[in-house]
């Protein structure tokens, strides 16, 4: 049919991220043991509760077996001939974007982050994490005038160790998982930002993660905390070149949102899928989880996700807080060979608590997409409530979609409401829309677009007009 | 799937050493055997098992029913259904009743009776213990190798059974806990028409487990009507696995109403054989006190063009637990499938629990599919438009529940039937609106 | 303006001839009516003018301003001036009206050599087309006919008509479902679009629409033929007798290709 020819073509864009930047790398050996664990601490010139938080997890890791239990098969990632640790050769500390490896900052310009401080007229700051270790972060002065600090892990571990060890596993234990307690142990850098009370952060923060060493996995760490009445809107993008290989990225993300705080966090994840035939791409084995701390407190979870060969992910919201709020937005594409299994879960526990979940697959090509989701009501979560909404969109007759929904309640006064369905680009769409002058591929764009809306919607605006791009090599055309 | 290496024996292993020998179902006993012999009993890691544990069970001392004391059953009349004078078969503790039974017959071609009587009919050898098919599971080859007597329904093609079928299955008093193995078999040839009543009931509040295996064939515009009613001792497991075939234009409509057991575990399934099928599979659970209620159904698309619906109805109370967890299947290659599923669960307790996972899993694109599930008490606007008319909270909330419940039982074709259950409902949320009810 | 020839369609695929040699033409500034019991294959012609994939043309052509516009995509052909209001107007959730129109209206405008608009002059132009059909601009923010009532669906086409300006319009059964206010609001609309330079093609079943807008030439069509033509008289004379005494002329001219 020429409507599914058509959407293989759109589809089957090739991926633009996908070069590699030659940049030399400090010397590291790969596989891991304690000594490697104590090797990256050392490498990072951590203080010695740092180590043993590594290590602690690391004892665990050995003792866990990799999950099995998601909708994807692949080939496990051979940990003993992984890099854990891959460092730019040309780090020294920076002071300003000048000292940034001209190679490096020339990568970041192919992918239009704005890291110069002129450019990023959009108001935004960005933490850039290349490979393990992250390059730069822009707007430092200006959001340390609001009181807010945005920097790298590390250096948040050497500045301002109370915070991060109040906070650090406090959302997802080192054992919380087999790629948990992974990154616990190995985990390179990443992004912290701390919002303090009473303060609104002045602009949008953002991470770029870019893994270019072929042999790497990378381990990101991200770490954000909003003090009582604070609020933060949070932003990460990720690409990746093209190998053969397989590429691990194992990332931890931990958000505390105290009384009255809200963190909205968004990610548009376009790491390197793989080509037709699967061969290449990345591994996306994240634990992301928020926890509502206090009252009337709210996190909000958006994603686009597009890339990665394998995406294993399921932001989460523990709704602890009377009358805390959490929200989860996604849109999931697959095609060619990729896997998604992702979604979320909604643990409530304290009274009045609300949840959203709102979810978009669509599938293409070959591949397999799962929303897969956990809504719980504990027992003291009096008038609790939850609407999920997960649809399906499949093009073409060789992929599949599929919808997990746990759902549990033990709250009389609780409420949830879960609905999904399954649709088709249909043909009388494409021939109405044709019929009002469009091309086929515009009409395509159009229909998936609308059907996605509802969660492109909650991104920030300043990437709205980037997801839509991004869609657009996806999914071709450009309607917005 | 691959067998694990390494079988732990459990009480099934252990009680599946008295089968019985049986001329008749010889090659079933091998096969049982087999299968038994390299499936572990179900635990709470695997994730079909995750919220039902049986282990209050694999502590209990089971004997073989052979070894049990079991006490007669009297008065079982009242649980005769009037349409079925002429079409009653009656099995206590699995064993067949002819004395109690009525196979006076139902017109031409309509043959129905003891499994152990018609061993060597064309569709017992063609299709007993050959449609039945459950991933990993013991319980399945366990009956295989215990049951000896089973309901046996066999329509001719273009036969239309004048009266609907009652299987009556009563489980009677004893000292020991024992396991019945209840066995059902039902092929409606082409263009033939049947309603069957199967009947589960516990004549008192003894342990006992039941394993009911039943299997179906509804061939080319076959219309089978099937009401599965569990009315268990409280004390009792039933772990159930109907599965239903569907041929093409055919239907098949079950209605599965659980009531009673300590704990019931109930695994409908039906497989779509052909395309221009018709199928339903609803059910009703109504528990309290620490019941646990546990429904695993599968609908299987496997071709194009099928109408598929699923209504689930949950009411708990006290302590109870609810669990459903729909599958619904469309396969490559099968277009044009309606299909629907919606789960309805009231939690009227503090202490209850409901677990729903309503699944989809697509790998066709044109199709149209949908579920909805919910969780929650009743609408408290409706509670308090009943009391402005006057009604106390109690009987709003008591008229509200039923209501809930009714509308699964619409659908009954049999009268008495039909009645049974509005009377079993209003029993029900009678008992329970006394319950603390909170607001 | 709109010619065809001898045209003979078959659904794709399935061998079944729906359209069985059809002759018709339709000059600038004229409408035409055709007519047709259920089945006759009058919505086939209209879907296959508008280039519906689902139809092959076996034989014969399709002549848009002189030129065959047989081998053209559905989107070419809008672009060439050609409009189509669907018996029953798709859903497409989450595009609203706004976002489909202007997309459609610019893309159609650049092909014809015609100025886009930005969103600020489109929703200045497109205001005075609501009033023709009267809608609510509310009606602009929700998605394209997606929870629309049948009527609103209907009158949604004839905004769309107004909106895009086509050369020649296709209505297929557009007051099929509408109530007596909502036929005059459509038909009133229809007249005041159409004018010297475009042509009409209404479709329907039954004259009721011909009381409110009056057809140059009457086509009836049976078994996939045109089977007799005239002028509006002729409608008013199948309203009266049906479309039994028609039969064997269509039987007839059958069998005689």
């Amino acid at each position: 049919m020429s409507e599914t020819k058509a959407l293989e073509s759109m589809i089957g864009e090739e991926y633009k991220y996908g070069f590699t930047t030659d940049v030399e790398y400090e010397d590291f050996p790969t596989g891991i043991n304690e000594d490697v664990v104590r090797l990256i601490s050392e490498k990072k010139n951590e203080p010695e509760w740092m180590t043993e938080f590594r290590l602690k997890a690391f004892r665990a890791w050995k003792e866990m077996e990799e999950p099995d239990w998601f909708n994807a098969t692949y080939e496990k990632p051979k940990f003993d001939k992984l890099q854990y640790y891959s460092a730019p050769k040309n780090k020294p500390k920076l002071d300003s974007l000048d000292d940034v490896d001209p190679k490096i900052r020339e990568t970041y310009e192919k992918l239009g982050i704005p890291l110069e401080e002129q450019k990023a007229l959009a108001g935004v700051a960005v933490d850039a994490v290349f490979d393990s270790v992250s390059i730069f972060t822009t707007f430092k002065e200006k959001l340390a005038e609001a009181g807010v600090i945005f920097c790298s892990i590390s250096e948040a571990i050497q500045n301002h160790p109370e915070l991060v060890k109040k906070y650090m596993g406090s959302v997802v234990p080192a054992r919380d998982n087999f790629y948990a307690a992974l990154n616990s142990a190995v985990f390179s850098d990443g992004s912290f930002c701390y919002v303090p009370k009473d303060t609104i952060c002045p602009m949008e923060l953002s991470t770029y993660f870019r893994i270019n060493n072929m042999n790497s996995g990378q381990f990101e760490r991200t770490l954000i905390i909003a003090e009582e009445n604070s609020h933060v809107s949070y932003l990460e993008g990720c690409t990746a070149p093209m190998y053969d290989e397989h590429q691990l990225h194992a990332a931890v993300v931990e958000l505390v949102a105290l009384e009255n705080a809200e963190i909205k966090y968004s990610t548009i994840q376009n790491w390197y899928s793989g080509d037709e035939d699967g061969k290449g791409g990345i591994y996306n084995f994240v634990t992301k989880r928020g926890a509502c701390r206090g009252d009337n407190s709210k996190i909000s979870w958006t994603q686009l996700e597009t890339g990665s060969a394998v995406t294993l992910k399921y932001p989460s919201v523990i709704l602890q807080g009377d009358n805390s709020v959490g929200e989860f937005y996604s849109v999931a594409v697959t095609n060619n060979r990729q896997q998604a299994d992702t979604g979320t879960k909604m643990i409530h526990l304290g009274k009045n608590t609300k949840s959203t979940i709102i979810s978009k697959g669509i599938s293409a090509g070959k591949s397999d997409n799962s929303y897969r989701g956990q809504v719980k009501f504990s027992k003291k979560a009096d008038n609790a409530r939850n609407y999920s909404q997960c649809d399906s969109m499949l093009i073409g007759q060789t992929c599949g979609a599929h919808t997990f929904p746990y759902i549990e309640s033990a709250n009389p006064t609780a409420k949830v409401e879960h609905e999904a369905t399954t649709s088709r680009v249909g043909e009388d769409q494409i021939f109405y829309l044709q019929q009002r002058g469009l091309s086929e591929d515009d009409a395509i764009s159009l229909i998936v677009n609308g059907f996605a809306k509802e969660v492109l919607k909650e991104l920030p605006m300043e990437f709205a007009v980037e997801a839509n791009k991004l869609l657009g090599i996806k999914l071709e055309g450009s309607v917005g | 799937m691959a067998h694990p290496t390494k079988v732990e024996p459990s009480f099934l292993h252990r009680l599946a050493k008295h089968s019985p020998e049986s001329e008749n179902w010889a090659g079933i006993r091998e096969q049982s055997l087999k299968d038994l012999n390299t499936t572990n009993f179900p635990h709470r890691k695997i994730e079909e098992w995750r919220f039902t544990d049986l282990k209050p069970f694999t502590r209990t001392d089971f004997v073989p029913l052979s070894e049990a004391d079991t006490l007669p059953a009297t008065d079982i009349e009242q649980y005769y259904i009037p349409e079925s004078d002429r079409s009653r078969l009656v099995f206590i503790n699995g064993t067949f009743q002819e004395k109690y039974s009525s196979i006076g017959g139902l017109g031409k071609g309509v043959t129905f009776g003891n499994l152990s009587d018609f061993a060597d009919h064309d569709a017992v050898e063609e299709y007993l213990n050959k449609l039945v098919n459950y991933e990993e599971d013991v319980f399945v080859p366990f009956n295989g190798l215990m049951f000896e007597d089973g309901a046996f329904i066999h329509l001719e093609k273009g036969a239309n059974a004048e009266a609907p079928i009652q299987v009556l299955n009563l489980y009677t008093d004893s000292k020991q806990a024992y396991i019945a193995t209840p066995r059902m078999l039902v092929v409606a040839e082409e263009e033939s028409d049947v309603t069957i009543i199967e009947d589960h009931i516990g004549l008192s509040e003894n342990t006992y487990m039941t394993v009911p295996v039943c299997e179906v064939k509804a061939k080319q515009k076959a219309h089978i009507h099937h009401v599965r009613i569990q009315r268990d001792s409280r004390s009792a497991l039933h772990v159930s696995r109907p599965i239903a075939y569907v041929e093409k234009n055919a239907e098949y409509h079950s209605y599965t109403i659980t009531l009673g057991a300590k704990l019931s575990r109930n695994e409908p399934r039906v497989v779509q054989e052909d395309e221009e099928v018709d199928f339903t599979l609803d059910g009703l659970v109504l528990i309290d006190g620490d019941q646990i209620a546990d429904t695993h159904s599968v609908m299987d698309h496997r071709f194009s063009h099928a109408n598929s619906h699923q209504l689930h109805k949950v009411v708990v109370n006290g302590k109870a637990h609810s669990i459903f967890n729909g599958k619904i299947f469309v396969r490559r290659d099968a277009q044009k499938i309606d299909s629907f599923q919606e789960n309805r669960n009231l939690l009227l307790s503090e202490d209850g629990l409901v677990n729903t996972k309503p699944q989809l899993e697509i790998f066709a694109d044109d199709v149209l599919c949908s579920h909805g599930a919910t969780i929650g008490q009743l609408d408290p606007e409706e509670v308090f438009y009943l009391q402005s008319r006057g009604m106390t909270e109690e009987k709003a909330k008591e008229v509200l529940t039923y209501a809930f419940a009714l509308e699964t039982i619409e659908n009954m074709k049999v009268e008495s039937v039909h009645q049974l259950l509005i009377d079993e409902v209003y029993r029900y949320t009678k008992a329970n609106s006394v319950a603390k009810v909170t607001a | 303006m709109l010619e065809l020839k001898d045209l003979h369609v078959e659904v794709e695929g399935e061998g079944i001839e729906i359209l069985k040699g059809v002759n018709l033409k339709v000059k600038k500034g004229e409408i035409h009516a055709i007519m047709g019991p259920n089945g006759s294959g009058k919505s086939t012609l209209s879907k296959v003018v508008a280039g519906h994939p689902e139809y092959e043309v076996t034989k014969g052509d399709i002549l848009f301003e002189g030129e065959s516009i047989l081998e053209l995509d559905p989107d070419e052909r809008a672009h060439k001036g050609v409009f189509l209001a669907f018996q029953y107007p798709v859903e497409v959730p989450g595009v609203t009206n706004n976002t489909l129109l202007r997309e459609s209206y610019n893309t159609i405008a650049a092909s014809m050599g015609r100025e886009e608009l930005d969103p600020l002059e489109f929703e200045d132009y497109i205001k005075d087309k609501l009033d023709l059909v009267q809608m609510d601009p509310e009606f602009l923010n929700r998605s394209v006919n997606t929870g629309f009532s049948g009527g609103e669906k209907k009158r949604n086409e004839i905004f769309q008509m107004a909106v895009l300006q086509p050369k020649l319009s296709l209505l297929d059964e557009t007051d099929s479902g509408l109530d007596i206010d909502a036929l005059k609001i459509v038909s009133n609309g229809i007249n005041q679009l159409h004018g010297e330079d475009d042509a009409v093609v209404l479709i329907t079943h039954y004259q009721r629409l011909l009381n409110y807008i009056t057809p140059d030439y009457v086509h009836v069509m049976m078994g996939g033929k045109i089977v007799k033509s005239g002028e509006k008289e002729l409608a008013l004379e199948l309203e009266e007798k049906g479309y039994d005494w028609l039969e064997d002329l269509a039987t007839v001219n059958g069998e005689a290709k």
